[in-house]
């Protein structure tokens, strides 16, 4: 029993966000690791803080509250960070449950560490809190660093920059829950009330911006691809900007700006294809060229370089959300 | 965008009008939900002949009534495609997931 009320509650609250994506951005192999990530993180903290506690001479219940949830939640972000760098995560989504998934791992190696410590000679209560409380703190604080690191970055901050305001928002909800400020039923009835309804709002603000992206850019894609296809794509005025372009570049760079811009269409609309499909439970298609697309797309990024990509922005934006969707192919 | 509803042979046609944006896909996926929930309909023809524009929702939609279809063993054809709307599901690849005539008469047939 009380291995039940300290684990499960956790685990069910994963469980429940990630039936709620319902565009089927997480990774199942990346969630995993994620929750792997989590628990190795809560074994790096056990000795950091326990060495931290003897080089600092500080009072436990002082590094409790101040320090260790700043080693906490740092460590805990590590693999988030990662995989955001790697643009594996692209929205709130599916930033809130690969966070929420790290922090269950951690949760889940330092509740069952405790479970063994304590020899179950604890009354349920305790287990109580720690599964519905310090357990769901756990997620909740690693889901909210994600989500405001993603949030950063989609307004084109600087990685650096979206990770300081993440740190210390998942530090003060940490640090904040270890005071106790709050009488701990109080506090456990809070977090298991606030938490969901939090995780509603923001899932159904973030469901309704991947819509609308969806919505204006692939229409506005296909129509820009057909017209490129049917040789109409000069008489449009993305058309006359490109043509515009020569003046300032070379003819080959032109040519390679125009393949860049079309073939990075091409990908996108398959990508975008691709969400849609795996929102509607259908198996994504893989075509057998998309590899050898993706790293010509590569390659063209590469010779027109960082004055190209400049000068097609007013047509084509190459940024995280961009690099993100050319994974989902 | 309006629609219409008749009966061929064992298949439920419904000719689409006009366009399907994001303003008007809610209410041309509750029409087609009634017909596919309501009506118990498995064997279905999309004829597109009237269809001018379909968006990213419009296509969401149909993968909706796909899905419905095919869990039930039924048949969801789409008919009568304009140039432009074909362009659309050949150029994002969707031509593969369904099943596209040239017209109606063509679809029925195929059963």
């Amino acid at each position: 029993m009380k291995a039940i009320f300290s684990l499960m509650p956790v685990l069910l609250f994963l469980i429940g966000l990630f039936l709620f994506d319902s565009f089927k951005l997480v990774n199942k192999k990346y969630l995993i690791l994620c929750m792997i990530w989590g628990a190795i993180a809560a074994w790096i903290a056990f000795y950091l803080n326990n060495w931290l506690v003897n080089q600092l001479a500080l009072e436990f219940s002082l590094f409790s509250k101040y320090l260790a949830p700043l080693t906490e939640e740092l460590l805990k972000s590590i693999l988030l960070l990662y995989l955001i760098a790697r643009r594996r995560i692209g929205f709130s989504i599916d930033a809130a449950i690969y966070g929420f998934s790290a922090g269950t791992g951690f949760a889940l190696a330092e509740n069952i560490a405790y479970l063994n410590t304590l020899n179950y000679d604890t009354a349920n209560v305790v287990w109580m809190i720690r599964g519905f409380g310090t357990a769901v703190m756990h997620g909740g604080a690693t889901a909210l660093f994600a989500m405001i690191m993603i949030g950063g970055i989609q307004r084109d901050k600087p990685f650096i920059l979206s990770i300081i305001p993440a740190l210390i928002l998942s530090y003060v909800v940490h640090s904040g829950f270890n005071h106790f400020l709050l009488n701990p039923y109080l506090q456990v009835t809070l977090i298991i009330t606030l938490l969901p309804v939090l995780f509603y709002i923001i899932f159904k603000h973030s469901t309704n911006v991947l819509q609308q992206w969806l919505e204006i850019e692939f229409s506005n894609e296909v129509e820009m691809l057909s017209m490129i296809r049917r040789g109409e794509f000069a008489d449009t005025k993305a058309g006359n900007y490109l043509v515009e372009l020569k003046k300032h570049f070379l003819p080959e760079m032109i040519l390679d700006l125009y393949c860049y811009l079309s073939l990075y269409l091409e990908l996108s609309i398959k990508a975008k294809r691709n969400l849609m499909l795996k929102e509607n439970g259908f198996p994504i298609i893989r075509e057998v060229d998309t590899m050898d697309k993706l790293i010509e797309l590569r390659l063209l990024r590469k010779a027109i370089g960082k004055l190209g990509e400049l000068a097609l922005q007013p047509l084509v934006r190459m940024k995280h959300l961009e690099l993100w969707k050319l994974n989902q192919l | 965008m309006n629609i219409q509803v008749t009966n061929r042979d064992n298949f439920t046609v419904v000719s689409i009008h006009g366009r399907i944006d994001t303003i008007n896909a809610e209410n041309f996926n509750t029409h087609l939900m009634h017909i596919l929930d309501n009506e118990g309909v498995d064997h279905l023809v999309l004829d597109c002949a009237g269809l001018d524009y379909i968006s990213s929702s419009g296509l969401r939609i149909f993968l909706v009534a796909q899905k419905k279809i095919s869990a039930v063993q039924g048949k969801l054809l789409l008919s009568n495609l304009q140039p432009t709307i074909k362009e659309i599901f050949d150029i994002s690849g969707f031509s593969t997931i369904f099943s596209i005539f040239p017209d109606t008469e063509a679809a029925i047939k195929s059963k």
